[in-house]
């Protein structure tokens, strides 16, 4: 009997799953392979025929090339960005959780309210625009970097917690420079976390639409999703080529996803449920 | 050449004075052993001198240098902790030779001395394994050869064996023995374990507050303990004490009695001592004997071993004390028994707590 | 070792507060402090002035509270903040009860649990434009695919995104699709956590599931439901992204948010008051979170 019931259970959550949460990737994927006439009628139809590469040549092509522009820039700006959290959140974490002064307090603040506060955007045009870095990519790459650093540092300082502080001093006896303690001793003991933190944030980074709004327009510096925030009424009537457009962007985060599922989950509720 | 010296160290955490003044020197090739009951600042002096806490007073001397401001890599010490500390994520060779790598010194010196540290701790099957593949044993030698490859005028230990099982601790405590013996060097070693202290020490330090109680060899210390502390802290199981009243003081005795105790001469330095006065009576469990004479109790509870019986003791004052008889004793709770003591084995400490030996 | 005694050193005057560097360097801070210092910090405080003028980034004219006045004053404004507080409330709830029944579900004895896991998060990390496109096109009132799915089943869907009274609803409604993952993720880590002996304690006492759900599940995974509340809370009050790529806060501003509204005004160059938007969201914020973590935070400590 339980068991019985335990099967028509799993039986309905499979197909309940399937309609709500694969159905609409189907409609991607299947619109992708559609020609113009086809996709118009936006119906969960099979495609008349395989026109994907021709969709992906003219979305990759329009624009001058724009959709590979952007991916460059993504790309760029994924790395750079999740580079520089790494290192500068690993700091951070390490010395605010083992060195107590009376300034944890107001610093575990100022994480707590970076966590919580929107960004201020139009001041933080001006100051961009003061120093410079408006409308460049290294501008946007130092704001991913402040707006991700509260995440990064409290995931960061959690892990460091359960090093024992023994290590460090082991080190310091056998001559390491702090320098030498964090990056020859600490750093490498804090790949787990550190992947958890690459993959998480690149996530994030990959798929930030608001800030790149606001602090990347013109189309030299765009990003993958303002490329597709773009074509969207470009192709207006294009479906088929709207929606091979989001089906490139959704590869990156599909293989982070069939490589990276354990980390992101871990990091998401460590993170999470520390914060 | 001196081997360390403390002059009136100081270490206060804010308002809170945790070592209150100490002063202690060590000759070169002593094994001096730090012992004392938990928060008593033993560790915190240990990682004084190894230069992981501030000094706030004092000097630290090490092989005639002030070591006071000097980072922990120049003082010519090096540690084993009481988790081992070794770095997980390198092999037994690279731990062995972290600090060395640090240092700068050439490869192929490098390999000769982790090979050689290997091999005085017979652990060069183990040189490329890391260090979550080790048994407890095995970690704690790999971190005793990482001190050992820095070759310091001071070797220091925090608790080293505290992790152990009962049965390896005992061998790696021979070992550390015979470390000591070959290679001569100083070692300053910490523990709350008496009997450590007692086998491996030239030199017991006992610590209490953050105050030394007393310094010396561990015999002197079980024999002729300095005050109340020493007393009851070295010796297992602990000594027996009773307040009894002063009747008289001649040259060489004062004598006493009690609620618990008949009138009894005890050997002891009479000086500033009135008949009259409280004074605390203190007598090793060892040294009681089963036999008619000055103390009279009842038994709570027997513990018979063959070759000893443990006696827990009520006086009639209702303080309870430990007896242990050699040989086999068929007693029963709540029998009563007299037990006696040869005089010179007792000990007098006046009201302020210090010993009054026999000059 | 003789090395060690240096002469210079050995013969130097007593030196009793010299204090050694601290093996964890303050500078450490440094590269995090001034990135986050300029670009988050900075932006912030000014914002509290800016917010009080009349502004076009060249030159600013004090005006006091007027922008903040309009915000309450301006329908469409008031508008914005409603939804704002409207939108936050109907994410964060539905993905409380939704993400909680995933967990449970997805943390029994079922078949295709990895399956089904997945499925459920993989939403988390697509593109949120992406998503908004799709599921646009998907709600389209006459020839979008779950209008025409209920068609199928002799229902006549609504105007899911051109009707003004369900947009927002509409949007909150992907939101939960995309994000509930990530509340069941967390809802499980804090399922997963709970020892089984309560369950088993819980058998031989004779209790059905339901009073395991009710007694030991819900009680005992209260640190992570403050953590979904408080985290999609904060999310659907700073929510942008999917309302501006499904309606562009339309139709009118039927699904206007203060977050919305901000890209509004920063677009038409009223940018004292687009500042004014963020400063009146970051006051939401602090009025709305904080009581409700501490509240949460305080039932808590009784238990």
């Amino acid at each position: 009997m339980s068991y019985l019931r335990r099967y028509w259970l799993s039986v309905v959550a499979i197909l309940v799953s399937g309609v709500v949460f694969l159905l609409p990737f189907a409609f991607i994927v299947l619109t992708a392979f559609k020609d113009q006439k086809q996709s118009a009628l936006r119906d969960f139809s099979w495609p008349d025929g395989n026109y994907l590469w021709s969709n992906i040549v003219e979305v990759v092509t329009t624009r001058n090339w724009m959709l590979l522009t952007a991916f460059i820039n993504s790309t760029i700006l994924t790395v750079a960005s999740v580079t520089l959290l790494v290192i500068f959140a690993a700091m951070v974490g390490f010395v605010l959780q083992r060195r107590k002064t009376r300034f944890n307090g107001l610093i575990e603040f100022l994480i707590l309210a970076g966590l919580m506060i929107p960004p201020a955007v139009v001041p933080t045009i001006w100051l961009l625009q003061g120093i410079g870095l408006f409308g460049k990519l290294h501008g946007m790459v130092l704001i991913e970097v402040a707006y991700g650093l509260p995440f990064s540092i409290i995931l960061y300082r959690a892990f460091i917690a359960t090093i024992p502080r023994e290590l460090d001093e082991a080190a310091i006896i056998d001559g390491a420079r702090p320098f030498d303690v964090f990056f020859r001793v600490i750093l490498p003991l804090l790949w787990p976390v550190t992947v958890t933190n690459i993959v998480v944030q690149s996530v994030a980074v990959f798929n930030d639409f608001t800030n790149p709004l606001y602090y990347l327009p013109g189309n030299a510096n765009a990003t993958v999703q303002l490329t597709l925030y773009n074509f969207q009424s470009q192709f207006q009537t294009s479906y088929n080529l709207l929606f091979t457009n989001i089906a490139l962007i959704t590869i990156p985060p599909l293989l982070v996803f069939l490589f990276f599922n354990r980390q992101i989950v871990a990091g998401m509720t460590a993170g999470a449920v520390k914060g | 050449m001196a081997g360390l010296e403390l002059k009136s160290l100081h270490k206060s955490y804010g308002e809170v004075e945790v070592i209150k003044g100490v002063d202690l020197s060590v000759t070169h090739g002593e094994f001096v052993v730090f012992v004392g009951p938990s928060g008593c600042g033993k560790s915190t002096l240990l990682r004084m001198i190894a230069g992981l806490e501030d000094i706030t007073g004092g000097e630290l001397w090490i092989a005639d240098k002030l070591c006071n401001a000097v980072e922990p890599r120049d003082r010519g010490i090096a540690m084993v902790f009481q988790n081992y500390a070794l770095y997980p994520h390198m092999t037994v060779y690279d731990n062995v030779g972290f600090g060395l790598k640090l240092a700068k010194t050439p490869k192929d010196v490098r390999d000769q001395k982790i090979r050689e540290a290997a091999k005085i701790l017979q652990m060069e099957h183990l040189l490329d394994r890391k260090p979550s593949q080790l048994s407890g044993g095995q970690r704690q030698r790999v971190a005793i050869g990482r001190a050992i490859v820095r070759q310091p005028e001071v070797f220091l230990f925090d608790e080293p064996l505290s992790n152990l099982d009962a049965a390896l601790r005992v061998d790696m405590r021979m070992e550390l023995a015979k470390l000591h013996q070959d290679l001569g060097a100083t070692m300053v070693y910490v523990t709350h374990d008496q009997v450590e202290a007692m086998t491996l020490a030239d030199k017991i330090v006992v610590l209490n507050g953050g105050v030394v109680q007393q310094v010396g060899a561990p015999i002197e210390l079980y024999q002729r303990p300095a005050n109340l502390f020493v007393a009851g802290f070295i010796g297992s199981p602990k000594m027996n004490f009773i307040s009894v009243t002063v009747e008289s003081v001649a040259a060489d005795t004062v004598t006493v009695a009690g609620k618990d105790l008949a009138t009894m001469a005890i050997p002891a330095d009479g000086t500033g001592i009135k008949p009259g006065d409280t004074v605390t009576l203190g007598i090793r469990p060892h040294d009681l004997l089963n036999q008619a004479g000055t103390i009279v109790g009842e038994v709570v509870l027997v513990e018979r071993l063959g070759n000893e019986t443990n006696i827990s003791l009520k006086l009639p004052s209702g303080a309870s004390w430990l007896v242990v008889l050699d040989g086999d004793h068929d007693m029963r709770s709540g029998q009563g028994v007299e037990l006696t003591f040869d005089p010179a084995r007792a000990i007098i400490f006046g009201a302020d707590g210090a010993a009054r030996h026999k000059r | 070792m003789a090395v060690m005694t240096e002469t210079g050193v050995a013969g130097a005057a007593p030196l009793p507060a010299m204090k050694r560097r601290s093996p964890y360097p303050g500078w450490f801070f440094l590269p995090a402090a001034i990135i986050y210092g300029i670009l988050f910090l900075l932006p912030t405080v000014a914002s509290l002035y800016f917010s009080l003028t009349r502004w076009n980034l060249f030159s600013s004219t004090f005006i006091g509270f007027d922008n903040f006045a309009q915000f309450l004053r301006e329908p469409f404004l008031i508008k914005g903040l409603i939804n704002t507080v409207i939108y936050a409330l109907v994410t964060s709830g539905l993905k409380v009860v939704l993400g909680l029944l995933l967990a449970v579900l997805l943390t029994s004895q079922i078949r295709a649990r990895g399956y089904l896991r997945s499925v459920v998060f993989f939403p988390v990390l697509v593109s949120t434009v992406g998503v908004g496109i799709t599921f646009t096109v998907l709600m389209h009132p006459t020839q979008g695919m779950i209008n025409e799915g209920l068609a199928l089943l002799g229902i006549k869907g609504p105007g899911w995104l051109v009707d003004p009274n369900l947009a927002l609803f509409s949007v909150a409604l992907v939101d939960v699709w995309k994000g509930v993952g990530l509340a069941t993720v967390i809802y499980i880590a804090g399922i997963v956590a709970i020892p089984k002996d309560y369950y088993e304690a819980a058998r031989i006492d004779g209790a059905t599931s339901f009073q395991n759900f009710l007694y030991i599940t819900l009680p005992l995974c209260r640190p992570a439901t403050v953590t979904v509340i408080i985290l999609s809370f904060i999310g659907g009050l700073r929510t942008f992204d999917l309302i501006w790529a499904m309606t562009r806060g339309g139709p009118g501003f039927a699904s206007d948010t203060v977050a919305s509204v901000i890209y509004k005004q920063y677009q038409a160059g009223f940018y004292g008051l687009s500042t004014a938007g963020n400063v009146v969201l970051f006051i939401l914020i602090a009025v709305l979170v904080v009581p409700l973590t501490m509240l949460l935070n305080r039932r808590e400590g009784h238990e």
